[in-house]
This record gives structure tokens, sequence and C-alpha cells, in this order.
């Protein structure tokens, strides 16, 4: 585990003659997308323009637009083809080391995800998904906790039909953002969830009464005000969810949730801790649009993976004086 | 029969089964009560059942404890045996507490103890037992609480004074135990 100064040492040294190796291969990716859209939008923008125009022959002209626009189909691959090669670099050269600079043992696997399995057995999510993709696997061991996280994005699709019976049909996101699990040091048998609370945010109260009926188990109502205006909890057993969720517990979720100021969700299944941080945006991607030679987006990356160290400090999950060693 | 007898007798059927409903819900609450408790129970006879373990352990190590590891196994003794009130056993309990915190104190200075496989595991086995303790007690004040609002609260409260249901007392937690993450530092 090594302190940001160090990745900034880093940085200095050996990423950013990296990067700046690096932009050439962005620039040209950049360059490939511009002439793409370019090639494109011109030719359907010209159509559009003057297809109903009685001075312009449009026969002479149409080849020569078709041929622009399938250039820019062309190009469009090329673009994909470098943008891929840039990433991969980009993932090999940067984000690789960062994580073996946080910590040589830990794997790194830029193109891998947490399974299907682990997904499922964190329970958090039920809505059943039709796509499912993810990358940036991180698996290692601190102290004596084990952890694997990756990035993932999960969807399910609904189709409708129009009144003219054209069907059309939508992706939504079920998750999206950084899924965590570790081994926990207690056992428990029985499953507790803590998830971001909506319903008491909205509905106050009342909001308490329909948790009552929502959710994957029982209520649990904590006494931890703090934490109880971010979270819902439910659980299988209530005294099993106490055992697990205790005041110093409580408190380092919420200022989990505080640190990382976004919805947090938390499952205790099986013997493991499972976490899902959300993200909006995809994570320990290269820029393209603007320089990647800035610490910025190191520190961030840094941060993000800094995440598995922090939940299992925060959680206290080395702490092993239960019988569960 | 005419429109306003066919309201009213709609009403007295509504007005029946939302006394019902009511009558139902402190039901549950107070056997959810009596639930907790017995999950407290539960943990407590853990704890019982590991004090003659730790006290046999302990005893061929320590010369200058043994007044202690006596009045323990006392206690124990008085728990298991006794006849007590709830509060009694809460009490108790506490005392109970806080004589294992000492004897764990006590070991500190005896550094074969702390070297014995066996007191090891003891020693896990009690933080579990302490841990599950703090979480039966979170979980009955937690029922109480309901139970209290449920029977204070208009109109549960005419229906809870007809059943003759009163208020009860939740648990103080001892100090000691509200950071149960942190009993290490105990040790």
């Amino acid at each position: 585990m090594i302190p940001l100064e160090e990745i900034k040492d880093l940085y200095t040294n050996q990423l950013k003659h990296k990067l700046l190796g690096l932009e050439r291969t962005r620039k040209n990716v950049l360059t490939l997308y511009i002439f793409a859209i370019v090639l494109i939008f011109v030719p359907v923008a010209v159509y559009f323009l003057f297809k109903n125009s009685p001075d312009v022959h449009f026969s002479r002209f149409f080849p020569i637009l078709i041929l622009g626009a399938l250039s820019g189909v062309v190009f469009i691959f090329m673009a994909i083809k470098k943008h891929r090669v840039y990433r991969a670099i980009f993932k090999k050269e940067v984000v690789s080391r960062i994580v073996h600079a946080i910590d040589p043992e830990w794997s790194y696997q830029a193109d891998a995800c947490l399974s299907q399995i682990e997904y499922s057995s964190s329970d958090l999510f039920r809505t059943a998904f039709d796509r499912y993709n993810g990358d940036d696997l991180i698996s290692g061991v601190i102290e004596s906790t084990d952890f694997r996280c990756s990035e993932l994005h999960t969807e399910y699709k609904t189709t409708t039909t129009d009144s003219k019976g054209k069907s059309r049909t939508e992706w939504h996101t079920i998750f999206k953002g950084l899924f965590f699990h570790a081994d926990f040091n207690k056992e428990f048998f029985g499953k507790t969830y803590v998830v971001p609370d909506q319903m008491e945010k909205l509905f106050g109260k009342f909001g308490q009464n329909i948790q009552r009926y929502t959710g994957n188990a029982d209520l649990v109502k904590l006494e931890n005000p703090e934490f109880e205006k971010y979270f819902v909890v439910h659980a299988t057993d209530q005294i099993e969810a106490r055992y697990i969720l205790t005041p110093t517990m409580m408190e380092a979720m919420v200022k989990l949730r505080k640190e990382y100021n976004r919805s947090i969700h938390i499952s205790f299944s099986g013997s493991r801790v499972y976490c899902a941080f959300s993200f909006g945006e995809d994570l320990f991607e290269p820029r393209v649009f603007k320089s990647g030679v800035n610490f910025k987006d190191i520190e961030t990356i840094y941060n993000l993976f800094m995440i598995n160290a922090t939940i299992i400090k925060e959680l206290n999950l080395n702490t092993r004086i239960w019988t569960k060693k | 029969m005419n429109f306003s007898t066919i309201v009213i007798i709609g009403l007295m059927v509504l007005l029946l089964l939302i006394i019902i409903s009511i009558y139902n819900g402190l039901i549950r609450r107070r056997n959810e009560v009596d639930n907790a408790f017995g999950g407290m129970d539960v943990q407590l006879k853990k704890r019982y059942d590991l004090i003659p373990n730790l006290v046999e352990t302990v005893k061929q190590y320590v010369q200058h404890e043994k007044e202690l590891l006596a009045q323990i196994t006392e206690m124990r003794v008085k728990a298991i045996t006794g006849n007590l009130s709830n509060d009694e056993k809460v009490s108790l309990d506490n005392k109970i507490s806080a004589g294992m915190k000492s004897i764990m104190v006590a070991v500190e200075n005896y550094p074969n103890l702390k070297a014995n496989e066996s007191f090891l595991n003891l020693q896990r086995l009690l933080n579990e037992v302490e841990s599950q303790i703090s979480a039966a007690r979170r979980t009955y004040n937690a029922v109480i609480t309901d139970y209290n609002n449920g029977i204070q609260t208009f109109p549960q409260n005419i229906i809870a004074s007809y059943m003759k249901m009163t208020d009860k007392e939740v648990f103080v937690i001892p100090d000691g135990e509200r950071q149960n993450v942190n009993v290490k530092g105990l040790f």
C-alpha cells in the first residue's frame, strides 16, 4: 500500500513519459473520429439540403455522396480499431503499473470482470439482466482479507410497439459502477442488505412503513439516525443483522457514503461482504478528446483502486478476534 | 333495507376490521418482545456454558485472581439456577460481563496463559458471544421501542389499555459494550 505522494513520483518518473508517448496514438484516434464524422455528416447534410431543390441535378452528385459516406464508415471502423489499441496500451502501461505500485501482489486483468455468479451471489440487484458487461478485474489480499473487484454494467431491455406497429427496444441500467466483494471477518448464516434509503427520503416516516413491505427481507430499524438517513437495512435475521452492523460498522458505512458521495449498496451473504458503488461514467479509461498527460487522471485511478483498501480498513475486516479466523 | 342502514352496517364492519387489525398488530409486537428476549437468553446461556471452561483454563496459570474466578463461578450458578426476574437477570449479567473483562485484563500479566492455544480459542468464543449478546440486546431494545410506540400512539393506546399492555423498559447498554469491535484493545 503506497501513499499518493509515491504515485506522484511514479507519474513524474515513468508514467508521464509513457503518456507523452501515447499522445501520438491518441491524436491519431481523434483525427480518425473527426474524419469519420465529417465524411458521414457532410454527404447526409448535402442530401437533405438539396434533395428537393430544382436547380441541382442530384443524380450527378449522388455517387460522390455515397462514396463519401461509405469512406466515413470505413474511417469509423479504423478509429474504433485504433482506439482499442490505444486503450490496450493505456491499460497495460499505465493502469496496470498503478495497481502494481499500490501492491505488487495484486492481480489486474484489464478485460476480465467479476463473474455473473459473483454478481448474483450478492443478491443486491434482483432484476434479471439481459446484458452483462465489465472490465478491470482486480484481486488480491490485504493482510488476512481477500477481495475481488471490477467495473460492472448490467442492463435489462424493454421492447415497446407504437401505434404504427414499429417496435422499439430500450436498454435500462440496473447497475453501473464498481463492484467489490471481500471475505467478512465474522461468521453468519442469513443475509443482510444495506441499500440507499430512497423511500424515507421521499415520504418521511410513511416511507418507513412502505419499507416494511418492500426490500429483499424483513426491515431492520437501527439506532444510528445518521446511518438511517442514508441507508435502509433488510435482513433475514434481526439479531444477526445487528451482530454484523455494530455501531462502529454503521459509522464506517456513513463515512464511506460521505467520502465517496455516491449511492452504495452493501450486502452480507455466504460469509462475504459485497459493496456496489454506482458510477455514471466508465472508469479506468484513457482520454481521447483531451490530453491524457495530467496527474489528475492518474490520481483518480489511484483513488478508485484504493476503494478496495478503504473498505477493508473502514469496515475493520482485518480484525480477526471472533471465531472465524 | 334503506341506504342509511347499509352505510351504518358498512361503517361498523369497517370499524370492526380496524379494531381486529390493531389488536393483531399489538399481539404481534408483544410476541416480538418475547421472541427478542428469548434470543438474548440463548446468547447469555452460551456465555454461561463458556464460564467453567474459562475458569478451569485460567486457574492453572494465575495465582492472585482466585477470588475473582470464584466470584464469577458463583454468579454463573446463580444465573442458571435462580428463579430471577428479567431485570435481575440483566443486572446479574452486567456484573458477569464486568467480571469477565477483569479476568481478561488480569490475564495480561501471564504470558504463558496468553500463549495457550485453548485459552486463545476461548477468547475467540467469548468475543463471539459478547458480540452476539450485544446484538441481541440491541434487537431487544429496537423491538421494545416499537412496542412502546405501538401502545402509546392513538388509536392503538385505547385498545392497548383494554388489553392491559403497559410500557416496557429498554436496556441501558453498559459503556464498555457499545464499541464491541474494539474489544481487541482489552486483551
